[in-house]
């Protein structure tokens, strides 16, 4: 399919059908992905996708498609249908349109690599280097990922706006064990091959795995955590699901009502860069048509913006800040992250040890759910090595523990980051983020009971 | 037409060298219209339809999948499943094999008494209009700041083909009602309930689910705990458990551990592996009490299906059998290296996803009590009637379940309303505890996600209330 001509007639037919403001999009995708489990690989996956969607505004009205079918003489009846359907929907609350373009786009650097694009063998490579590294460390077996995606977005709107933007990702995460309760994690992220580091994830894996054999069962309390980049990039990911205006609208974040209000200690500063060179989830463009931006979310422990849409932009009288997404199923159009990045701060790992005192060293998590989104009362359960700290030392690994707090208190108990940040993009980290070691003071920490 | 072109990409895989090939031409067409606070979100509508191809060549197994069905396009996507396939084999130690199984040629599906595509966007709208209606403050005596109401419909036909004869056709029409509150009551905080009814049927499903019925009932509830509710109590307690806590507690510390492709390390990386070891069918993990069952066929049920997506037909499979693990959740792959057959486990949530092994419709084989007898027996307890958060660990052994509608039972009568009380617990403390069953069964609509990529499968979780006894509430 022809890009521009799938965009064109979008935009034709919607126009013809009386529709207000429309926003075209076009993805093509080539995804790449090998899976392996206890040394062997268990299965290679190629996806070669072309998706359009139809994003159509008229008064207080919206209606969204995503049309995974290529049918091209079909795609008129498709947006016929939708405009059909979008008339006979009741209103919504507000009226606004799309972007007024035309709009320049400023290209970002090293957000794609032809290596990648015309790859065959490194992903398999990638396995190999992975698995042997933890193994040397002392893993008995390893298992885990590698994907890479080369990825097209074409954006064009009846207001004016028309971009474009290619990007290319590869990552791997590798899980090492060395008995049923003794695993480590390490995952590597990139925009290039040269980046790519699957042999240094496979030796963290293994390291972790090795470190975390003969664990204790741990003790529900109160402790002053370090939290590993892998474990406190999915809690960023909550924070920042929470920072949208979307999210907001629904009811389902804690940062309700507290806009410019201090939200975290002093020491975090939180960024939203869809700029950003070399970040996995750069973009020139959101899927309004609008440039992209770096957003300071927190900003010293204040919130400094919510993330929006034209839609949610209006609603709360808010400039737009590049967010929009297309995504299938409820919202349509909604604001989400592209690259979160927490600011580091100055300490080493040793120091954050030390500062902590006695504590936990916690470097993997899953499974983050919440009691009640609004309050952001919620619980995480550990995985991989946990580690006690006592007099500023690691001790001895500890097992079947669970975090369980308030996400808004752990953001203002947060009181030292490390200089070393590292990118984690796994399967309980949907957007890519780039943190530092944290330590967290005075963490619930709770247990089973029987 | 779509058979045809399955057909065709299976035998090309055949040609290109492959020892198995499987083809499934899937289409899904969804729409979901959504009420928040009473205004319209976007109407929002899914159309897709791909191939996806699976191959084993030399104990590799590769698969590949492309949304046009071009027949150039549908040539070059079978090289590639072989292709990668074979360019694995170096670094393929345990070469995958599947089970034998029987051949089928048929044709199934759920069936719709009214045609949900015959029911117009308007009365779709108006449905959820008449549930909002029913949500105001003074039918339900609460505030509720936050009110979304969705409903769904998701049509998926699946053609499926096999090089060792299978031909398959299934279509299930699936509906649902999601409805997520927000109550707030001044100097009370505020209280959220997630409710989801979900059927493989047709238009008909909604009216028998009552939808105004459960808004207002589920808003008045959540009132009630913002002003009436206390503390949880501290000490050993007993526990009784309404069906939709049940439902949740058979799907994470049943389903999920008993999939044989956990115990065999393969989603290790991702949702993880088990606490059971292949060699764990005929273990005791609970009482003589418990009875969970996995079935894919109950009717209208959320995880409907009569053949899975490796061609296997489906039936009953019972987990646990008083108490003791009596089978695993198969696919071809982990029954050929286990031993035996598949028990059809194996979906995929679309075109482009490999089959995996899924539960269906997971629920507590019901006993001979009622609700009010199993309060009846516990001088002073809690009832938790259903929750908010929950999460257990990956290997499925330590796990949490948040009451949301929960009271105090004082000399076996429900009195107070109890905030938050916390479960947290083992499997085998868990199941060990049971000692009486209910009759009274419910379901629970869920989507269960898995996979990587993921995938979220329809299903159902459920079973009747169950008492537990001498539990120390956590948190």
């Amino acid at each position: 399919m022809n890009p521009s001509d799938v965009m064109k007639q979008i935009l034709t037919t919607a126009q013809r059908q009386g529709i207000q403001s429309t926003a075209a999009g076009f993805t093509r995708s080539h995804k790449r992905m090998v899976r392996f489990s206890n040394d062997t690989i268990t299965i290679t996956n190629s996806w070669l996708t072309e998706i359009p969607t139809v994003y159509l505004v008229s008064n207080k009205r919206r209606a969204a498609c995503m049309v995974e079918e290529q049918n091209p003489d079909g795609l008129k009846t498709v947006v016929e249908e939708l405009a059909r359907t979008m008339k006979v929907t009741p209103e919504g609350d507000v009226g606004f349109t799309l972007p007024q373009g035309p709009f320049k786009y400023q290209s970002i650097q090293g957000i794609y690599d032809e290596k990648i694009a015309q790859g065959e063998t490194e992903l398999i490579d990638a396995v190999e280097a992975g698995v042997n590294a933890a193994k040397k460390e002392g893993a008995l077996r390893a298992s885990g990922v590698v994907t890479s995606n080369t990825r097209e977005r074409y954006v064009s709107t009846s207001s004016g706006a028309e971009g474009s933007n290619k990007s290319t990702e590869i990552e791997m995460t590798i899980r090492a064990f060395c008995g049923d309760d003794a695993s480590g994690q390490g995952i590597t992220v990139a925009t290039n091959l040269q980046q790519f580091n699957p042999e240094e994830a496979g030796r963290s894996a293994g390291r972790l795995a090795k470190m975390a054999l003969n664990p204790e069962t741990g003790q529900a309390g109160k402790y002053n955590v370090v939290f590993a980049p892998s474990i406190f990039a999915n809690l960023l990911n909550r924070v920042s699901d929470s920072t949208s205006a979307y999210t907001l609208d629904l009811g389902f974040s804690f940062f309700q009502d507290m806009l410019k209000r201090k939200v975290a200690s002093e020491a975090f500063t939180l960024h939203d860069n869809s700029r950003l060179p070399y970040g996995p989830g750069s973009s020139t463009l959101d899927d309004e048509g609008y440039p992209t931006q770096d957003n300071a979310l927190i900003e010293r422990g204040v919130l400094e913006t919510y993330l929006h849409t034209s839609y949610t932009a209006t609603k709360y009288k808010a400039p737009l800040t590049g967010s929009a997404r297309f995504e299938a199923g409820i919202g349509g159009m909604v604001p989400t992250t592209r690259n979160i990045i927490l600011k580091a701060g100055e300490s080493s790992l040793e120091d954050l040890f030390d500062k902590a005192h006695d504590g936990l060293y916690i470097t993997n998590n899953w499974y983050t759910r919440f009691q009640n989104y609004q309050t952001g009362d919620f619980s995480t359960i550990t995985r991989d090595g946990v580690f006690e700290i006592k007099n500023g030392k690691l001790t001895h690994p500890v097992k079947g523990l669970r975090l369980s707090d308030n996400m808004v208190r752990i953001l203002q108990s947060v009181k030292a980051l490390s200089k070393e940040q590292s990118w984690v993009r796994w399967w309980e980290v949907e957007t890519p983020t780039l943190t530092p070691y944290v330590l967290v003071e005075g963490v619930g920490i709770t247990t089973a009971k029987k | 037409m779509e058979q045809e072109l399955a057909r065709e990409a299976v035998d090309h895989a055949l040609g290109l060298g492959a020892q198995y090939a499987e083809a499934r031409v899937q289409r899904d067409l969804g729409h979901t219209y959504t009420l928040k606070n009473g205004a319209a979100e976007p109407v929002n509508v899914a159309r897709k339809i791909g191939i996806g191809i699976r191959v084993i060549v030399d104990g590799a197994l590769g698969f590949a999948s492309t949304n046009n069905l071009d027949r150039g396009q549908l040539r070059s996507t079978t090289e590639s499943a072989v292709r990668t396939a074979k360019a694995s084999k170096r670094l393929v130690t345990s070469p995958i094999r599947l089970s034998q199984e029987k051949s089928w040629e048929d044709k199934w599906e759920a069936k719709m008494k009214v045609d949900v595509r015959n029911v117009s966007p308007e009365e779709k709208y108006e449905l959820l209009f008449t549930i909002e209606k029913s949500l105001a403050p003074e039918n339900v005596h609460v505030s509720l700041p936050s009110r979304i109401l969705v409903f769904d419909e998701d049509l998926t036909e699946k053609f499926y083909v096999n090089s060792e004869g299978s031909r398959l056709h299934g279509f299930v029409p699936r509906v649902s009602l999601l409805f997520f509150l927000t109550a707030q009551e001044p100097g009370k905080g505020v209280a959220q309930r997630i409710r989801h009814e979900a059927q493989s049927r047709g238009w008909e499903a909604v009216e028998d689910w009552k939808p105004k019925e459960i808004a207002a009932n589920e808003a008045k509830t959540l009132g009630r705990l913002l002003r009436e509710g206390v503390p949880p109590p501290k000490g050993d307690v007993d526990l009784v458990l309404g069906s939709e806590v049940t439902g949740i507690i058979c799907h994470e510390s049943c389903g999920h551990p008993q999939e044989a492709d956990r115990i065999l390390g393969r989603e290790a990386a991702q949702a993880g592996e088990s606490y059971l070891k292949p060699d764990m069918v005929g273990h005791r993990i609970g009482s003589e009490h418990v009875t969970i069952i996995d079935d894919p066929t109950l009717p209208n049920s959320y995880g409907f299906y009569l053949y899975d997506d490796e061609g296997v037909k489906a039936g009953p499979r019972v987990l646990i059998k008083e108490g003791v693990i009596a089978s695993f959740l198969q696919n071809r792959e982990t029954a050929a290296e286990l031993g035996g057959v598949s028990n059809g486990a194996a979906r995929s949530s679309s075109y482009d996803r490999e089959p995996i092994i899924r539960m269906a419709n997971t629920y507590m084989k019901p006993g001979n009590h009622n609700l009010e007898e199993l309060i009846e027996g516990v001088g002073n307890g809690i009832y938790m009637k259903n929750f908010m958060e929950w999460n257990i660990d990956d290997r499925r052994y330590n796990q949490r379940y948040v009451g949301l509608e929960t009271y105090m039972i004082e000399n076996g009568q429900i009195t107070t309303p109890i905030r938050n009380p916390i479960l947290e617990i083992t499997t085998p403390g868990l199941y060990g505890s049971v000692d009486a069953v209910g009759k009274e069964m419910e379901y629970s609509g869920a989507t269960c996600g898995k996979g990587d990529p993921m995938q979220g499968a329809p299903v159902w979780t459920g079973g009747p209330p169950i008492r537990l006894r001498k539990i120390r509430l956590g948190g």
